[in-house]
């Protein structure tokens, strides 16, 4: 199999998410992270990332569906996301958090509404490359894939 | 719940910071994991838990496990803030918020709780690589003294009338310390051993220097804190003065800063709790077709402006305001009805003006006491768990320093009293004796906006205390009749339970299951001990022995010394009764005196700072 080619094409992948705007440098801070003792310590994060984040997006839209309009608990809600987000360095997902907080400031839902949709795509791109990228470096081997490349 | 210990290969106890035990608190699990590594990254030991309460428990199980804490300020079982002072209070451990909200209220508001630091999220490595200073400050200061000290007891906090020395308010000394940590680090040698610092964990950030009136910690023992409060109530809050209530108190080494210092903490309890109970009242807002929220804002203040003038929020000053995270200034201030007690804690009336004030009562409604058979825990288990209120706080002091009192059920009933509808609470008071879920119906609410006593039945349904303050300041007429019929204590009771019933006016007595319910209700808020005999005199639903079981209380009180506020809930207004003779003019005073002191000594002044206004009331 071809390692090289494989560890190019996710460290392509890494690049292209911070390029986009996807990652920021917080998720250095996770890469940094892992080490002997965590191996796998970016992928673990990540994924009870994409575990928290889909439980409290569920909730959201169970508030939204509700059409409660308890903009107050969505508040809540969407703090915690955010919370999530910044921890591991998911920044536009984190730019449409903050976007959906104004709107519950203003007290708009559609714009909540709006705003939660883009949450919602972003999420799931993110995850879809995500997932790509730990593939990759799965298949490229564990060697030096892990770390941050020269950047 | 989970708790995750992370094991650290390098664990060298003494080679701080390598090994260094921190406790780690954050509900979102990504946070948590992502700190959790950073800080074995540090080379620390690191014990991680999802849960507030999980937290507490693990740090009071054994309070020399950790060296330091780590907390999330939001969560869903308890406000950070609220755990932040438990523990502060409790272990005097040093405990660093986390936020992803870096704002000045919020900051300002960790400070106040006795935060020793405030990180934002998202948390980097090199920040936490320096945490261990606080710690180490703590600890040299430890060792010294106890190398200074030969009969210094561990337990010192459990043991009444021990060595009074005193901590320099925690709020106080955590700033100042943080300020002089650098400094202090190097006079570590100079601890003065003028008094025995009993404490295990010295973590008493004094300066060495006189210059932050550096004295060993005083550790406000049960009993300590029941004189305490008895002779601010002989006094009146608004004459209680530390050099008076030192002389009252009459306790040796206890010096006036000590006093002032615990004045200070105690107000800010005082306040805390009533700002609860004016949110909680102005919630139920059942007389005023008002909006929820605008009871919330005015609180207490609406209630006590329409008695007397005199409760204007407008005095409550910025500073004040700012501790409330969301827009309750009035409720913090707002209970200067309840005679003093200051503003609900700033976490709690952010809790409930950011939610729905209904909903924050429900929440307080919905909490079950787990069967800890701890009441002292229960009770404030189950109260910061629901509503981060302030007394919860207080509540939480109470398991370390009263083992006698507070069955949390009881004080749920209490709670739940006032919160119900007068007749509902009632029948809780009296049916539900034991471990009924806090219920803080906002009905009873309803009760105190009916006599325009909005705020004072927040106030109660956080806490007793608060009722009796409340109740107290509200019935003028009552409280002098009852005083003439009454035994003072029953008298504090029928007080505040005529307050309690709307347009009750003519019937302290009318109700005496509901008033003898809603006294015992909350003489046992009050006093875990005295709950027990509250319920009983409640359900006998006699006057005579709703009046008996005050007296009783009143006879506890002494027992009672709780850490705070429930005593200092009952004394308070029975000192104010006695004081003043119970005239209602007289209790508005009080509070407002109260409030101004509030007012004084929230504007940062530290422990003898606040006399002065009182002082000059």
């Amino acid at each position: 199999m071809d390692y090289v080619h494989l560890r190019r094409q996710a460290a392509s992948l890494r690049k292209g998410l911070f390029d986009q705007g996807y990652l920021d440098e917080q998720f250095y801070q996770l890469e940094d992270l892992q080490d002997d003792a965590s191996p796998n310590f970016v992928e673990e994060v990540v994924t009870l990332f994409f575990r928290d984040s889909a439980r409290l997006m569920a909730n959201i839209d169970q508030a939204l569906d509700k059409c409660v309009k308890d903009f107050n608990k969505l508040d809540v809600y969407m703090q915690q996301l955010k919370g999530s987000c910044t921890s591991i360095g998911a920044s536009r997902m984190k730019t449409e958090c903050t976007a959906f907080r104004e709107c519950c400031r203003d007290e708009n839902i559609e714009g909540c509404m709006r705003s939660f949709q883009k949450i919602k795509r972003e999420h799931s791109v993110l995850r879809q490359k995500l997932e790509s990228y730990f593939q990759l470096l799965r298949q490229a081997g564990p060697v030096e894939c892990a770390t941050r490349p020269n950047k | 719940m989970r708790v995750q210990e992370g094991i650290n290969s390098m664990a060298g106890a003494d080679q701080f910071p390598i090994g260094m035990r921190v406790l780690a608190v954050d509900d979102d699990p990504v946070c948590l994991k992502l700190l959790e590594n950073l800080l074995l990254r540090c080379q620390y030991h690191v014990t991680t838990t999802n849960q507030a309460v999980e937290a507490l428990k693990l740090l009071r199980e054994n309070k020399d496990r950790f060296d330091l804490v780590i907390s999330d300020v939001i969560m869903p079982d308890m406000d950070g803030f609220k755990l932040l002072e438990l523990v502060g209070l409790e272990m005097d451990l040093p405990v660093i918020m986390l936020s992803g909200n870096g704002g000045t209220e919020n900051v300002m508001k960790g400070i106040t709780h006795g935060a020793c630091d405030y990180l934002l999220k998202p948390v980097r490595l090199e920040e936490l690589k320096n945490i261990w200073q606080h710690v180490v400050r703590r600890k040299f200061r430890h060792r010294e003294r106890n190398t200074n000290l030969s009969t210094e007891d561990p337990e010192f906090d459990k043991l009444p009338n021990s060595n009074p020395s005193h901590a320099q308010g925690q709020h106080g000394q955590n700033s100042s310390s943080d300020n002089s940590g650098r400094y202090s680090k190097k006079r570590k040698d100079q601890n003065e051993p003028e008094e025995e610092d009993g404490e295990d964990n010295g973590y008493d950030n004094e300066e060495p220097d006189p210059s932050a009136q550096k004295k060993p910690r005083v550790v406000w023992s049960v009993e300590l804190h029941r004189k305490f409060v008895a002779a601010v109530n002989q006094l009146g809050i608004d004459k209680a003065v530390p050099k008076r209530i030192l002389e009252l108190m009459n306790v040796e080494k206890l010096t006036r800063e000590n006093v002032a210092s615990h004045l200070q903490k105690y107000r800010l309890y005082l306040k805390r709790l009533s700002a609860v109970a004016s949110q909680q009242a102005s919630l139920a807002a059942a007389f005023g077709a008002r909006d929820p929220s605008s009871y919330l804002r005015m609180g207490m203040f609406e209630g006590l402006q329409s008695y007397h003038p005199l409760a204007s929020s407008s005095q409550i000053p910025s500073s004040l305001t700012s501790f409330q995270a969301t827009g309750g200034p009035l409720l913090n201030r707002s209970n200067p009805a309840t005679l003093g007690l200051p503003g609900l804690s700033p976490s709690l009336s952010n809790n409930s003006l950011s939610s729905n004030p209904l909903n924050e009562l429900n929440k307080f409604q919905l909490v079950n006491l787990p069967g800890n058979s701890n009441h002292a825990n229960l009770l404030h288990d189950q109260l910061p768990s629901e509503l981060s209120f302030s007394n919860v706080t207080n509540n939480a002091l109470l398991p370390q320093t009263s083992q006698d009192c507070m069955q949390p059920r009881q004080s749920a009933v209490a709670a739940t009293s006032f919160h119900a509808k007068p007749i509902t609470f009632e029948n809780r008071c009296l049916t539900k004796a034991e471990n009924q879920s806090l219920e803080i119906p906002s009905s009873s609410n309803d009760i105190f906006l009916g006599r325009d006593i909005k705020c004072q039945s927040s106030i109660f349904n956080e806490e007793s205390k608060l009722l009796s303050f409340g109740g107290a300041s509200q019935n003028n007429t009552k409280l002098q009749w009852r005083q003439d019929d009454l035994h003072e204590s029953t008298l504090l009771l029928s007080s505040y339970l005529d307050s309690q019933l709307p347009n009750n006016s003519c019937n302290t007595m009318a109700d005496p299951v509901t008033i003898a319910a809603t006294g015992s209700g909350m003489v046992q808020g009050l006093n875990g001990g005295v709950f027990n005999q509250r319920e009983g005199v409640a359900t006998s639903g006699i006057i005579g022995s709703s009046i008996s079981g005050l007296t009783a209380m009143t006879n506890h009180d002494s027992q009672l010394k709780q850490r705070e506020e429930y005593n200092l809930g009952v004394q308070k207004v029975q000192g104010g009764y006695g004081s003043n003779g119970c005239s209602m003019d007289g209790l508005l005073n009080s509070v407002i005196k109260m409030e101004r002191d509030d007012i004084s000594y929230s504007d940062g002044d530290i422990g003898c700072d606040l006399y002065p206004l009182g002082a000059c009331m």
